[in-house]
């Protein structure tokens, strides 16, 4: 009785094998994205909404039956993994998406920063990663063919504000600018002192904060005891939003105050109430510049209808580029129709990409060369567009505290 | 304008002060480094955001029952859990605690996302010779410093608060003498997460809240014990107006970059030139 029992157990032990074995052979064929993301640590806020964006694509994709390669249609699937803020954790996730998850295409980790460190392991095995949130030039400079970047350098949004600001602000002589001690945030303040230097403006306060601030009260009295016509601050929104109650609690007024990217999105304003009035930003994307889009969405507005529906909120341009990076992803794979790093590499190297982000050209450098900066200021509680001139919705408003 | 600077470190401190005093407390009496502290805080800052924004509850309501709700929390973790290691070297404890804040940290996140939220109140600023006090900021500072000044008062006169002082000075003779000292650690680290709590509201006025911040509040926590000296109340006070002040300087002479470090340096001075810090005695080291 007990070998027939220990058969019966041995047979039932091998059928299980075959059965497990033979599942991955009955499960549907993928194409598996990796995605190292942010969301726990003090990115998690930046991280969430890069998976949100991520996510919209992959089931819009997926709801008309996937990506068409070669006339077969494959469905997309996001791996993702929390690589908690921490920049090594980034570059040991790529390494095990690469290896153990063997994915064939990689979204990068979230900020400039963090996708320099984990483009070196893609460019490593190959493997083309499209970076969503990351805009500053030295990530694109070294010269990885497989890196992809979907917004455009930090110097063409720089560009567009001195320019804008000089020609529409009458008596703007001098700038005060502070950023985060921050690759991304260093960068654009380094871009904004250098344009504003050139068009001829003063650079009166340059300084940049550590990331564990928690009191900028006395930054912000040397900055008061400058009187500058321009205070131009960038870091986490958190950081923006403390800084701009303590300006008010400071009594600091000034004509023009523009922060980088906050102000961008609504828990900017709902953290600050009425002093986000008059308060100036920038943005890589809104959907009002309506672009059309014949792949997936039809347009920008489209595209935010949906995200609408999905999250209860407008997308930023955070969420839209995160969108747009899978998508041109699934562009390439279709017009390459294969799944081969090589094939799908050149024509992200190659094509213009009409999607509701704008077109997007990743050229030989990897980073979108399609300048399209918004230049944006909070009015009456709306974010508007002041530039460029065929999306204007608004014209500038002086002074901040709004009189 | 030097005047500016240090009142906006006075300001600063005082909030630091009211964080680190329950940090302090349990440090001294039990010898255990609470590393979930920094994630009591930010507990009580979000339910003080819920309590006036959600429930539309007026702040003087709110506050007493969010530091009850906290001290609740504190008691039942020193009753259920820590109490089981006492006398355990201090890294095990401070590993559990470790462990504990990851949890309570993580489900903050679930709960209330990595979004910022603040209570917005404009109270307005009092101006003096050209120097800005915010209303809101005094009163933060005020209700932090009363609070720290009832805890004194309660650890110097009351039956518990000696009883705590005694537990702090010599566990054993303390049993000898008939006090329960389950209890008391049970009571100390309730009172502890009870003036995060308190801390919490006082921050929910001021900052945007997310769950990440409570890394930085415990650093500083962790500062102002070493400068004022542990388990001292009046050492948390002096600490943390000490480490406002140093801040302050420290972004006036070297910039705000150097502001954070400027603490961290002053610690390691302290603990080389005065290793019981400046209000603490000897023996609490």
């Amino acid at each position: 009785m007990g070998s027939v029992m220990e058969m019966l157990k041995s047979m039932l032990a091998a059928l299980s094998c075959v059965a497990l074995a033979a599942a991955p052979a009955l499960a549907e064929e993928t194409i598996k994205l990796g995605a190292p993301l942010a969301l726990t640590g003090p990115l998690a806020d930046a991280g969430a909404k890069s998976k949100q964006g991520y996510d919209i694509c992959i089931s819009a994709i997926n709801a008309k039956g996937g990506v068409d390669v070669g006339g077969k249609k494959l469905k997309l699937e996001l791996v993702p993994y929390d690589y908690q803020s921490e920049t090594n954790r980034a570059v040991q996730i790529v390494q095990r998406l690469i290896n153990v998850d063997k994915v064939p295409f990689l979204l990068a980790p979230y900020g400039s920063g963090d996708t320099k460190a984990a483009a070196v392991v893609a460019e490593r095995y190959g493997t083309p990663m499209i970076a969503a949130a990351a805009a500053t030039s030295s990530v694109f400079d070294q010269k990885f063919q497989n890196l992809f970047g979907v917004l455009f350098p930090n110097n063409m949004i720089t560009e567009a504000e001195v320019g804008y600001y000089t020609k529409n602000v009458p008596g703007l002589k001098n700038v005060a600018v502070l950023a985060l001690n921050s690759l991304f945030p260093k960068s654009i303040a380094d871009e904004l002192v250098k344009t504003a230097q050139a068009q001829g403006l003063k650079v009166v306060f340059n300084q940049i904060y550590s990331p564990d601030t928690t009191d900028f009260s006395n930054v912000l009295t040397q900055v008061k005891a400058l009187n500058p016509d321009w205070i131009y601050v960038t870091g986490y929104t958190q950081d923006l939003i403390l800084i701009r109650r303590q300006m008010e609690d400071l009594g600091i007024k000034v004509k023009l105050l523009t922060m980088t990217a906050g102000p961008a999105y609504p828990e900017f304003k709902d953290n600050v109430k009425s002093f986000a009035e008059n308060v100036t930003t920038n943005s890589w994307w809104h959907q009002n510049a309506n672009y059309q889009d014949n792949f997936l969405f039809g347009s920008s507005m489209k595209y935010n209808e949906t995200f609408n529906q999905t999250y209860k909120r407008d997308a930023t341009y955070l969420e839209a580029a995160a969108t747009a990076s899978c998508e041109t992803l699934a562009m390439a794979i279709e017009e390459a129709k294969s799944t081969s790093a090589d094939a799908v590499r050149k024509v992200l190297h190659d094509k213009t990409f009409d999607t509701f982000y704008g077109p997007i050209h990743y050229g030989p450098k990897g980073q979108n060369d399609v300048n399209a900066a918004l230049v944006m200021q909070i009015q009456d509680g709306k974010l508007v567009v002041l530039a460029p001139e065929k999306l204007k919705q608004a014209t500038l408003r002086i002074g901040v505290p709004k009189n | 304008m030097l005047g500016q600077y240090v009142v906006n470190g006075l300001l600063t401190g005082g909030l630091y002060a009211c964080i680190a005093v329950g940090f302090s407390l349990v440090w001294g009496v039990l010898n255990i480094v609470n590393m979930l502290h920094g994630s009591m805080v930010v507990l009580g800052a979000y339910f003080c955001f819920y309590g006036v924004q959600q429930l539309g509850l007026p702040l003087y309501v709110v506050a007493p029952v969010v530091c009850g709700a906290l001290f609740l929390f504190g008691y039942a973790i020193q009753a259920g859990l820590l109490n089981n290691l006492v006398g355990q070297p201090i890294l095990i404890t401070l590993t559990l605690t470790f462990g504990l804040d990851l949890i309570v940290n993580n489900v903050l996140i679930a709960v209330f996302s990595a979004t910022p939220r603040s209570l917005v109140m404009d109270y307005g600023a009092l101006e003096f010779h050209g120097i800005r006090v915010p209303v809101v900021r005094v009163a933060g500072m005020l209700v932090a410093g009363i609070l720290t000044l009832l805890l004194y008062w309660l650890l110097r006169h009351s039956k518990i608060g000696r009883a705590i002082i005694a537990v702090r000075m010599d566990r054993h003779a303390a049993a000898l003498m008939g006090i329960r000292i389950p209890l008391i650690y049970s009571l100390t680290f309730g009172i502890g997460a009870l003036m995060a709590g308190a801390a919490g509201c006082a921050i929910a006025l001021i900052y945007p809240v997310t769950p990440m911040m409570s890394g930085s509040f415990l650093g500083k926590a962790f500062v102002i014990c070493v400068l004022g000296g542990l388990g001292s109340v009046p050492g948390a006070i002096i600490g943390g107006l000490v480490l406002g002040v140093v801040e302050s300087i420290g972004t006036l002479s070297l910039g705000q970059q150097w502001s954070t470090s400027m603490g961290f340096i002053m610690m390691m001075a302290v603990i080389v030139l005065f290793p019981t810090g400046l209000a603490g005695k000897k023996g609490y080291e």
